[in-house]
Parts: structure tokens; C-alpha cells; sequence
């Protein structure tokens, strides 16, 4: 990286962007690799404190540029846009907060161009029910990303089932957050292909509508606002909302079940009350034509074991640019069908956007392919 | 430290004397200094200014700075104490010699780039903080001075967008190096602690520590002041990736 006075030179000052990602660091050792590749190796790494003291008064901005190839040949050129969102601020105490800082890392996305914007991990929960209040557009289109993440998690469990040697349609399904996007979009992808449904959600009313749909699909299901209302024990679940531990799923779920963590932060891990449950982290995928980041970010902004792996979200808008289908794929709270999964599934196929290989914080539950190890510098 | 220019002139009835006054002292002797030597700047760039509309247009600028000192040692008679100013302190010396340069080489955009956008960032967004936990017309009066700055450097976007226009790369490049110069002893000034002795403002000991009592700290004026320099740099057009990387840069 030049960090010279010519280093604004050496940058395209208006290239043509075709996708903006907007994010943010889950963790404050995510924040500190961010802050200390922009320092570069010559100054003193910064001290947690500092970095707390610094990245919550950063407005957001781009951090680099993003380039993707399809397999087929294509390109789409990209920019990743950090909201600088604290990690310690998900709490819905600063949910206004935190949506203007998505305002405004929209702003520098419609400035830079950017034909579509996915909107990833919590700015992706923040703005679902939202859209409203994103600026004034212009060209630029926004999807929430979360028809390609239903597709990972649908395409995870199935993956997972088939590996494990698991009838999915004897199973039983619970689907914790099941009202939201994410969860409702598992629910109608998945619930006709288990034996038994359970929707779990905060809100009843919202549950019963969900139920109410899917029952017209003959499902067999239960829904309840609380885990230990359901007599029948799970054994496959999957978390659309976030949990602070496994706890409130004991009891309520096979000891082997598989457990698919797809909140945001990701933070279910294997743990000595549920040794011989298969957990994972949901809604990954990995781009297999390329991906390069200018300066070169790559294992920083993109933490995870195994190469070129990004979340679904964010994925959702690099495929629709190489298919150069600039559209709100996915808006609002609610409205994902099968139909639209299986539609952005064969999107992304077709630029070898695929499932990502599965794992979760003690590694991977698989290695077909090599793994690369941690990436991430400290945590 | 001997104060240079005298702007405690005038009596004012002390109405309150708080246990927070000698933290209060210390914030408005960094204030008045920073607006002596903003007086001084303005004052220097009418001599480099071919133009008499311009040469004008900077003497009521250090007319105003000079305004906004007197007004900040009103407040500290005010409140029963004297404030001191030191343009020749450390810091402030420095900020001052790369100012100087500027002039000696009758750079006009140089010149503004470092009062405006450097040194006004700061001001604006310290003076913003400050106008919200401070008392009274203590409060006020820096809210008030913290909006006139504000003026000021929207009267010098439109010059330095225009400029920017003529050559992003020259300008850009320009503005990175002043930034080193200016921004590296700014962000030491503001750092948490002053790890490099007193920093010949304050009248004992540093008062960072003591910011906490009046609802402030020095990471929250680095922090404010830091997001309003980049602000302003985005109005200027400057990428947003490349600033971020200047300001991490500095030192902490």
C-alpha cells in the first residue's frame, strides 16, 4: 500500500463501480486488524483502548476497492464501505444510531455510483423493515442480500443431512427468529421438506401469519414464543436470531442435532453442554472465479478459515452485478419465496458463487477443500 | 509562560467561582491561544494576498479571531479566573511555523487548507463539545464561536473545491503533506496524554485527567475533532478510503 502523497494517485479517482458493500467489524480484534493494515507494519500497533477511542468517531467511508470475476468470465468492479458501526453497539439501545450510520454509508455508495449496494451482516437487520429511510437513491439499487443467505443456510442443512447420513424429511426443524426475513425464508424453503415445523419468534402475530401460510402447504407445525413450549425436541435448528449461547436450546433439541447459527454476530459455538451437537455458521458462500481487494485487505476484511469465503449478503449483490441485474432483489421484511432462492441460487451458480465450506469458531466441519487456517492477525 | 498578547483588558464582575474554574481556565487558555495565533494567521496571509478584497477579507478575519480571544478571557474573568495564552507553546509553535512556511512560499491555497480545514476542523468541533457541558454564557460563547468558525470555513470550501477542480492530483497532493506537517502535531496535541511534557498552556499540570469533571475527555475532542477534519475533506471531494488511511495514521 502507498502511503505516500502520491498515494491518491495511485487509486482511480472515479472508476466505474458496479456494487457497493456496506459493513461493519464484528469484533473489536476485527476493528484493530482494519486500523492496523491502515497504519501499516512501520507504526506500533494500537492498543484496544485506542481503537475504541478512534473507530466509533470514523464516519463511514470506503476502504477499499472490491473486484470479482465469475467463472464465466465476467467482471464487476466493487467498493467495500464500512459503516464503522461500534462492536459493542449492535444493542438495540442504539438502533437509531446505527441506522443513520447506515444512511450514511448508503450516501457514499449512491456518491461513488455504485449501480447496486448490498447491505451486510446487521446493516442488512437494521434496514430490512426500513428501505424508507435510505436516501434518495438516484441509479443506485439496494438489496438486503438475504435470498442468497437463505439459499446457503437451505443449502447447508441439506449439505450437512446428506453428509451425516440424516433423513431431513423424518426431521424435525426449529427455526429460532422465524418471523424475520431470514427465518421466514428458511420456514417456507424448508418446512414442507421436514417432517415437523417449529417457529419460534417474539412477536405471536407475526408467527401466526407465518403459520398460516405455511399451513397452506399442508405442513405439520407449532409455533410459540417461548423454546419450552414445544413438546417436540428438534434436531435440526437454525438460529436466524441472535443468541448469546446455546443455552436456551438445551433441552429443546436432539443431543446431535445440527445447529445452524445464522444471526448476526455469529456467536453459537460448540460447548460442553452440547458436545455432540454439529454447529455451524449459516449463510457463507465463496466466489471461485476471484476476488481481489485494492489495498489488498483480503484474510482482514474477509475473516474467515477458508479463501474467498463472504457472507451471503454482500455475495447477493456481487452476483446480481456480474449477471448485471441491477435490481432490489431483496427488499423488506418477509417476502422471500422458494421461487426467488432457487432464482438467486442459479444467479450465482452461474458466476461459481457457491455454499461455502462449513464451519464454525473451533474450525471447520469439513476440509474438501485446503484450509488456509485462521487469516484474521488477532483477536 | 508569559502571555503574549494581553486580551484581559477589560473588568468583568466575577459571578461564580466553581470548583471545575481551574479546568475551565485551562480549556479557555488553549482556546484563546488558538485564536491569537489564528489572529496572527489571518494577519500574515493579508500580506501574501495580491488582491485588496482579499487582503481585507483576512484583517476582519484576525479582527474576528482576535474577537473570539477576547471573548473567551471575558468569560474566564467571568468565572474568577485569569487566562493565560502562549502562541510560542510547543504545539502551537509549531502549527505556527508550518503556517509560516505557507506564506513564505505565498502559497494562499496552502494557507487555507491549514486555518480552514486543519485548524478550524478543530476548533469548530472542540468548541461544539465544550458549548454543551460548559455552564452558562461560558457554554454559549463557545457554541457561538464554535458556529463563526464554521462560517469561516464554508467561505474557504468554495475556494478550495474550485482549486481542487483545476487539478485533483496537485491539490490532493498538497493537502497530504500539510497534512503530516499539521495534522501529526494536532493529533499530538490531542492525545490522551501529553506524552512529551507540559504542554506550556496549561497553568499546573495537564488537565486532560481532570476533563472527566466537567463531562468531557481528550479522546472525545480528538475523537470530535478528527471526524470533523474528515468530514470536511469529503465536502472537498477527497476519496473517503484515502483519508481514512491518513488519519490512522496519526499519532495516538
Amino acid at each position: 500500500m502507498d502511503h505516500s502523497a502520491a498515494g491518491v494517485a495511485t487509486r482511480p479517482q472515479t472508476p466505474d463501480i458496479d456494487f457497493a458493500l456496506i459493513g461493519h467489524q464484528e469484533s473489536w480484534g476485527a476493528a484493530a486488524d482494519v486500523v492496523g493494515f491502515l497504519r501499516g507494519p512501520e507504526r506500533r500497533p494500537l492498543h484496544d483502548d485506542e481503537i475504541k477511542d478512534i473507530l466509533p468517531w470514523i464516519p463511514p467511508r470506503a476502504v477499499c476497492h472490491v473486484d470479482v470475476a465469475s467463472t464465466n468470465g465476467a467482471q464487476a468492479r466493487g467498493i467495500y464501505i464500512d459503516s464503522f458501526i461500534p462492536p459493542d453497539r449492535l444493542d438495540t439501545v442504539y438502533v437509531h444510531e446505527n441506522i443513520a450510520r447506515v444512511r450514511k454509508a448508503a450516501a457514499c455508495a449512491i456518491k461513488a455510483g455504485a449501480k447496486i449496494v448490498s447491505l451486510g451482516g446487521f446493516s442488512s437487520i437494521l434496514i430490512e423493515g426500513n428501505f424508507d429511510q435510505l436516501p434518495e437513491r438516484h441509479d443506485t439499487v439496494f438489496t438486503t442480500g438475504n435470498t442468497l443467505t437463505v439459499a446457503f443456510i437451505v443449502q447447508a442443512i441439506k449439505k450437512l443431512c446428506a453428509l451425516e447420513g440424516r433423513d431431513l424429511a423424518s426431521s424435525t426443524l426449529l427455526i429460532v427468529g422465524a418471523t424475520g426475513d431470514v427465518g421466514s425464508g428458511c420456514a417456507r424453503c424448508l418446512a414442507p421438506l421436514v417432517r415437523r415445523a417449529l417457529l419460534n419468534a417474539r412477536n405471536v402475530e407475526r408467527l401466526r401469519n407465518l403459520a398460516a401460510g405455511l399451513e397452506a402447504d399442508a405442513v405439520q407445525l407449532d409455533f410459540a414464543t417461548d423454546l419450552q413450549q414445544f413438546s417436540a425436541e428438534a434436531d435440526i435448528v437454525i438460529c436466524a436470531a441472535s443468541l448469546p449461547s446455546p443455552s436456551p436450546l438445551l433441552g429443546r433439541i436432539a443431543p446431535d442435532a445440527i445447529v445452524c447459527d445464522a444471526g448476526y454476530p455469529k456467536n453459537l459455538s460448540p460447548s460442553a453442554d452440547m458436545p455432540a451437537a454439529k454447529i455451524f455458521f449459516g449463510g457463507l458462500g465463496q466466489i471461485t472465479g476471484g476476488m481481489t481487494f485494492a489495498p489488498d485487505f483480503n484474510g482482514i476484511l474477509n475473516r474467515h478459515p477458508f479463501p474467498d469465503v463472504v457472507h451471503g449478503c454482500l455475495l447477493e449483490g456481487m452476483a446480481l452485478a456480474l449477471e448485471r441485474r441491477f435490481e432490489p432483489f431483496s427488499q423488506g421484511r418477509g417476502p422471500i419465496t422458494k421461487h426467488r432462492v432457487d432464482e438467486i441460487e442459479k444467479i450465482a451458480a452461474r458466476h461459481g458463487i457457491h455454499l461455502g465450506p462449513l464451519y464454525n469458531a473451533s474450525g471447520p466441519l469439513e476440509c474438501e477443500l485446503p484450509c488456509v487456517g485462521v487469516q484474521h492477525r488477532a483477536n | 509562560m508569559e502571555p503574549l498578547i494581553d486580551v484581559n483588558a477589560s473588568p468583568i464582575e466575577c459571578t461564580s467561582l466553581s470548583p471545575n474554574a481551574p479546568i475551565w481556565q485551562d480549556i479557555l487558555a488553549q482556546a484563546v491561544t488558538g485564536e491569537l495565533l489564528a489572529a496572527m494567521n489571518y494577519a500574515s496571509l493579508s500580506e501574501i494576498c495580491d488582491d485588496p478584497a482579499e487582503v481585507a477579507d483576512a484583517l476582519e478575519h484576525a479582527q474576528g479571531e482576535r474577537g473570539h480571544a477576547a471573548a473567551f478571557a471575558a468569560e474566564g474573568r467571568k468565572i474568577g479566573v485569569d487566562v493565560a495564552n502562549n502562541v510560542g507553546a510547543k504545539h502551537w509553535k509549531r502549527l505556527r511555523e508550518a503556517f509560516l512556511r505557507c506564506i513564505a512560499q505565498r502559497d494562499f491555497i496552502a494557507c487555507l487548507i491549514v486555518q480552514e480545514i486543519m485548524l478550524e476542523s478543530f476548533a469548530v468541533a472542540s468548541y461544539s463539545r465544550v458549548g454543551k457541558v460548559a455552564p452558562g454564557t461560558l457554554g454559549k460563547t463557545f457554541a457561538r464561536i464554535a458556529a463563526e468558525e464554521e462560517d469561516h470555513v464554508d467561505h474557504a470550501m468554495s475556494i478550495l473545491t474550485a482549486e481542487r477542480a483545476r487539478d485533483q492530483q496537485r491539490f490532493d497532493d498538497k493537502v497530504y503533506c500539510l497534512h503530516l506537517d499539521v495534522m501529526t502535531t494536532l493529533a499530538q496535541m490531542l492525545a490522551k496524554e501529553c506524552k512529551d511534557g507540559h504542554c506550556e498552556v496549561c497553568h499546573a499540570t495537564c488537565v486532560k485527567p481532570s476533563l472527566f469533571d466537567v463531562s468531557l475527555s481528550a479522546a472525545e475532542l480528538r475523537g470530535a475533532s478528527l471526524q470533523q477534519y474528515l468530514k470536511t475533506l469529503d465536502m472537498l471531494g477527497i476519496p473517503g478510503e484515502v483519508t481514512l488511511s491518513w488519519i490512522t495514521q496519526l499519532p495516538v
